[in-house]
């Protein structure tokens, strides 16, 4: 595959981009590193927050995951919910082998960038393989390859001072909220290749998110767009995501 | 409820539908269907862990008073007296035959209760956490080896199910021993301190 480096962003850039982006993460975004964007009532968020903090105060030198050998790579990787999104725009770009998709990146960054999926390969390419748990209860093993999250940040010149969560849309309709945290670490890509091969359909074609760290629901598939905000106010009930929304968990590290 | 969202149990580092399996609740007569109609997964992991961490808060403040006030020391920790076989036999003949103490020694623990609660409170709880930490996707950052040393975490969450139904055995033999011990008399000297030996009943 590719190596060269993305037209837009040299490597000069990248380091005085990458310290600005630090800079935020040590000001402003402390206490929200142990909550999720919205504190359920009762003792259930009382619950929440002791393992969220709990866990997020264990991961603080952002070690990377376990990575398994590739002989352990599981043959028939499950195709689970989603295979196949229902919306008219997905289908015709997937009829299209998805040369036209391309990924906005937008809000509090600097500059506004859309992204094709050449231009997302030829970002340096982060591949591990890792354990995709579902909270379900199953799991299984693969390899993934992808951009890294942030140096797609980097790519759109960087977060604002404001930014605290990174908000994904997919086709199909679901959108989940990501904090710094998860953001920066290095085994947060844009995956685009599985297995060594493309994204499969049922994976996730042509982009998904890894997010090591977290069960399954939180690894969305069929990327659409990334927008950075500063509060989950005004994304569906304003909990982080589609599936708190439905009362699942916002932090999926339990 | 959680269980019932995927009846089956792996053994390793990876399982799931279609792969080879050590119990699938299908093979006796509960179709996955049917098992998913029986739960409500999302509020299954709320409660889950909002009991985990009362079960943690309960556990630090028992396990605390009673190393502070040495009563491990002085009523649970069998003596090498009590864990001689002939003493062992003893007491489990006792048991089958449903013979309670009436003397002095029933005001306290006879060697198999003495054996089951260590066996409960030192290997099965902590076993318990142990297994449960395996299983989330943050240990894979926060302690692999935890991971390995179960042999993954499909091995973890079977064993972490065969644990809940150990303690759900301790439990029902528990309540019928605190029944043939004679229930009002256990509780109030539970809650009072005051254990009345059958003897002093009679007057």
């Amino acid at each position: 595959m590719k190596k060269s480096k993305p037209a837009t962003l040299t490597r000069r850039k990248l380091i005085t981009r990458a310290g600005a982006l630090g800079g935020i993460l040590l000001t402003g975004c402390d206490s929200d590193l142990y909550t999720p964007p919205k504190i359920r009532g009762g003792l259930m968020g009382v619950a929440d927050v002791l393992t969220m903090s709990t866990q997020r105060f264990l991961m603080a030198g952002q070690a990377p995951v376990q990575e398994h050998d590739i002989s352990e790579i599981t043959k028939n990787f499950p195709v689970w919910n989603q295979s196949n999104p229902d919306d008219d725009e997905y289908q015709r770009l997937r009829q299209g082998g998805f040369t036209e998709w391309c990924l906005p990146v937008e809000g509090l960054v600097n500059r506004p960038v859309t992204l094709s999926l050449e231009d997302l390969k030829r970002f340096p390419q982060q591949t591990q393989i890792t354990s995709h748990i579902c909270e379900q209860g199953w799991s299984a093993i693969a390899q993934w390859t992808g951009a890294p999250l942030l140096q797609v940040l980097e790519a759109a010149g960087g977060v604002k001072p404001e930014a605290r969560y990174v908000v994904i849309d997919a086709y199909g309709g679901w959108y989940e909220g990501y904090d710094m945290f998860d953001v920066v670490h290095p085994q947060t890509i844009l995956a685009y290749g599985m297995n060594g091969k493309d994204l499969p359909q049922g994976n996730g074609a042509p982009v998904r998110l890894r997010v090591e760290r977290h069960c399954g629901y939180k690894q969305l598939k069929f990327i659409k767009s990334i927008q950075v905000v500063s509060s989950m106010e005004g994304f569906g009930r304003g909990t982080g995501g589609l599936n708190s929304d439905f009362d699942f968990h916002w932090y999926a590290g339990a | 409820m959680i269980f019932l969202q995927f009846p089956e149990l792996y053994w390793g580092k990876v399982g799931f539908q279609g792969h080879p399996a050590v119990f699938r609740l299908s093979d006796w007569g509960l179709s996955w269907d049917e098992a998913d109609a029986l739960g409500d997964r999302r509020w299954g992991r709320n409660y889950h862990y909002l009991f985990a961490w009362v079960f943690v808060f309960n556990g630090i403040a028992y396990l605390g008073w009673n190393f502070w006030q040495k009563k491990f020391y002085k009523k649970m920790f069998p003596s090498r007296e009590e864990l001689r076989l002939e003493h062992i036999k003893t007491d489990i003949l006792n048991h089958l035959h449903f013979r309670t103490s009436n003397t002095e020694s029933a005001r306290s623990y006879n060697s198999l209760q003495k054996i089951s609660y260590v066996i409960v409170l030192f290997v099965l709880f902590p076993f318990m956490l142990l297994s449960g930490f395996a299983q989330m996707p943050a240990f894979t950052a926060i302690s692999p080896e935890l991971i390995d040393l179960f042999g993954g975490r499909q091995t973890a969450r079977t064993l972490h199910v065969v644990c809940t139904l150990l303690l759900v055995l301790f439990v029902i033999i528990h309540l019928i021993e605190v029944f043939v011990a004679g229930a009002m008399n256990q509780i109030r000297s539970m809650i009072t301190g005051k254990y009345a030996l059958p003897s002093e009943r009679d007057e």
